[in-house]
């Protein structure tokens, strides 16, 4: 049962399901947008924007269309692969996709994809316009980037994500409430909104151990110009990929170790 | 070729936690399974029939893979369930549950497009597949294909539950509990097309607490009663087994309810005592062999003043077995 069958048979899936509920999509499309407006009026009222740029050293509105994008992307992956287990107890679904010779690991790193490849599209309707209306042409050329690096920091997400599924529900309980304490922290760690140069020193710590943030981090830089130093890059680029190697490991063990769990208890119908 | 299904001594533990105050908690061993084994060959359709908690689909999950045995095993065509599931998951076709089990927001044919492609089954073939199985199952009459799942009737949702255990045509077939809360011509369906699909050749284990059913559906059936086989046969075979066999059905007028031990008495065997719609007493007497009470029963009540307004010889129902093997 190879990945691309299980990819095939997830994006009939998201595609059906997004079709139907076009307001859905449509609030996709407006979401950057709607979260800058949000941020900038609520930071407005601490501060200037001028204060901003000498803080950060970006101007706040392709900063925030930047992050909010980046968060969609990298949360989407993590959510997909947080809830569609849960999703699919509840529908009563789970037992057919378990009795399934599919490879549970594969399955789960297919499982993100297409939405993955939707939000990527909405890049288009958000990041290149206003990247273009501050930056000119140089900002079609930021766009790409940004839109390629929001793709390879959600990816870089998955097998962390995989560890903490596996280990959230095999801890049992009310996984969901679990979930919603463990989402908001990863959040606000993978430094999006709050670079992470400006965070205390224990909260960087914990935002280096997740690989989005480097990619976050460097699609910062890059924004902020602070220096054309390419070696800069690869290295944040490559310690992300090093941790997602990293956990792959421990996420299928994970991954597994719930699975097998679920098998002796019974998975209800 | 192997055995479709061959169940040896299968134990089955569930352990739950019970609360008892805010934070102590006991354990609370259920045993689901208590040394179960039969087997299932090809072209048959096995009843798995008992009572509620009886432990049908508990059996029915280990078979799919779904659950872990505590002890015993289980083949599903040579393959152990434990070890090689994945070759037994590639062979099996699964319906757990009538009602649910489908995404709300896909239409059917989408949520068979979805499954059909994560069993592995290469687009084209799949797409001619669903097609089939929509007129087999009389889902394309319904609309079905087009509507959202969650608009389904429990008669479409059931349909479709078969069709997604027949999309990629397995040789064995696990339905727990098919026809549960359906209607009878949805009912009718599923048990034409099931039989239909054991005489083709398949090999079907078919769990159901409803006796008529399984008398109509299943060439074998094994009573199943609080984790343990009772019983094991044809439906005629089932029958004989239970010692007092028919029930001799007396309906008498001016019958005074009083007298009920002197017909005890005079016949031997002691009836039980009912009223009939029409108001005749009805003595209802349960007997081995009808031929050697009757003579008595006649001259009994003739000797009590009383006259028969009817008789009647039940034969023994499934039903009765069932009560039988439960009850001991
Ligand atoms: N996941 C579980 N955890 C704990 N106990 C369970 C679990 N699943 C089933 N049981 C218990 O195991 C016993 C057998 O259950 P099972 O569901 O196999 O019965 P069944 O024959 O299918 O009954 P029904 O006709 O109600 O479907 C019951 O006592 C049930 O309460
Ligand atoms: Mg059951």
């Amino acid at each position: 049962m190879g990945f691309i069958e299980i990819l095939y048979a997830e994006t009939r899936f998201v595609w059906a399901g997004l079709l139907r509920r076009k307001s859905a999509l449509f609030t996709a499309l407006l979401y950057p947008y709607i979260l800058t407006a949000f941020v900038i009026l609520v930071g407005s009222t601490m501060g200037s924007p001028q204060l901003f740029v000498v803080r950060v050293g970006i101007e706040p509105v392709p900063f925030f269309i930047v992050s909010s994008f980046m968060l969609m992307s990298i949360m989407g992956v993590v959510d997909d692969i947080f809830w569609k287990p849960l999703f699919d107890e509840f529908m009563g679904t789970l037992p057919y996709v378990i009795a399934s010779p599919v490879d549970r690991v594969l399955y789960f790193v297919a499982l993100p994809l297409p939405r993955l490849i939707i939000v990527l599209f909405i890049g288009l309707s958000s990041v290149l316009p206003v990247m273009i209306m501050y930056y000119g042409v140089a900002g079609v050329y930021e766009a790409v980037v940004v839109m390629l690096l929001a793709g390879f920091g959600a990816l870089v997400f998955a097998t962390l994500a995989m560890c903490i599924t596996g280990a959230l529900y095999i801890a049992g309980g009310e996984t969901w409430r679990s979930l919603n304490v463990i989402r908001p922290l990863l959040m606000v760690l993978l430094g999006v909104f709050y670079p992470r140069w400006l965070m205390p020193l224990t909260a960087q710590y914990l935002s280096w151990a997740l690989p989005p943030s480097h990619v976050v981090e460097a699609v910062h830089r890059m924004l902020a110009e602070t220096t054309g130093n390419a070696v800069q890059y690869f290295v944040l680029l490559g310690v992300a990929t090093a941790l997602a190697i990293l956990y792959a490991p421990i996420g299928s063990t994970s991954i597994r170790a719930w699975e097998r769990k679920k098998l002796r208890e019974g998975i209800s119908v | 070729m192997a055995k479709a299904i061959v169940a040896k001594n299968v134990v089955k533990r569930y352990i739950t936690r019970v609360r008892k105050g805010l934070v102590r908690s006991v354990k609370k061993i259920i045993e689901a399974l208590r040394g179960v084994s039969f087997e299932v060959r090809h072209g048959e359709v096995v009843g798995l029939l008992g009572p509620n908690g009886a432990g049908k689909t508990t059996a029915v999950k280990i078979i799919a893979t779904l659950l872990l045995p505590d002890d015993g095993e289980v083949y599903v065509e040579g393959f152990d369930v434990v070890r090689e599931a994945n070759e037994v998951r590639k062979r099996i076709g699964l319906l757990l549950s009538v009602e649910k089990g489908f995404y709300g927001k896909l239409t059917g044919r989408e949520n068979l497009e979805y499954f059909g492609a994560l069993y592995g089954i290469p687009r084209s073939v799949l797409r001619r597949r669903i097609d089939e199985l929509m007129k087999l199952l009389e889902l394309d009459k319904l609309g079905a294909s087009s509507r959202l799942y969650e608009e389904y009737s429990l008669g479409m949702k059931a349909r479709l539950g078969l069709a997604r255990a027949l999309l990629k045509d397995p040789p064995i077939l696990l339905l727990d509990e098919p026809t549960l809360g359906l209607d009878p011509p949805s009912a009718r369906k599923i048990r034409s097309v099931v039989k239909e699909l054991a005489r083709n050749g398949k090999a079907v284990l078919y769990t159901t607490h409803n006796m008529f059913e399984a008398e109509i559906v299943c060439d074998r059936i094994l009573l199943i009663n609080r984790g343990k086989i009772v019983a094991e046969g044809s439906p005629e075979e089932l029958k004989s087994k239970i010692p007092q066999m028919r029930t001799v059905v007396v309906y008498v007028r001016g019958f005074n309810p009083n007298d009920v031990e002197r017909v005890a008495e005079l016949v031997g065997v002691k009836p039980s005592l009912g009223i009939d719609e029409e108001g005749f007493a009805m003595l209802k007497f349960q007997v081995r062999k009808p031929e050697e009470v009757l003579n008595d029963i006649v001259k009994g009540i003739a000797k009590l003043g009383c006259e028969i307004a009817r008789l009647r010889i039940e034969e023994p129902t499934l039903e009765d077995v069932f009560l039988y093997f439960a009850s001991r």
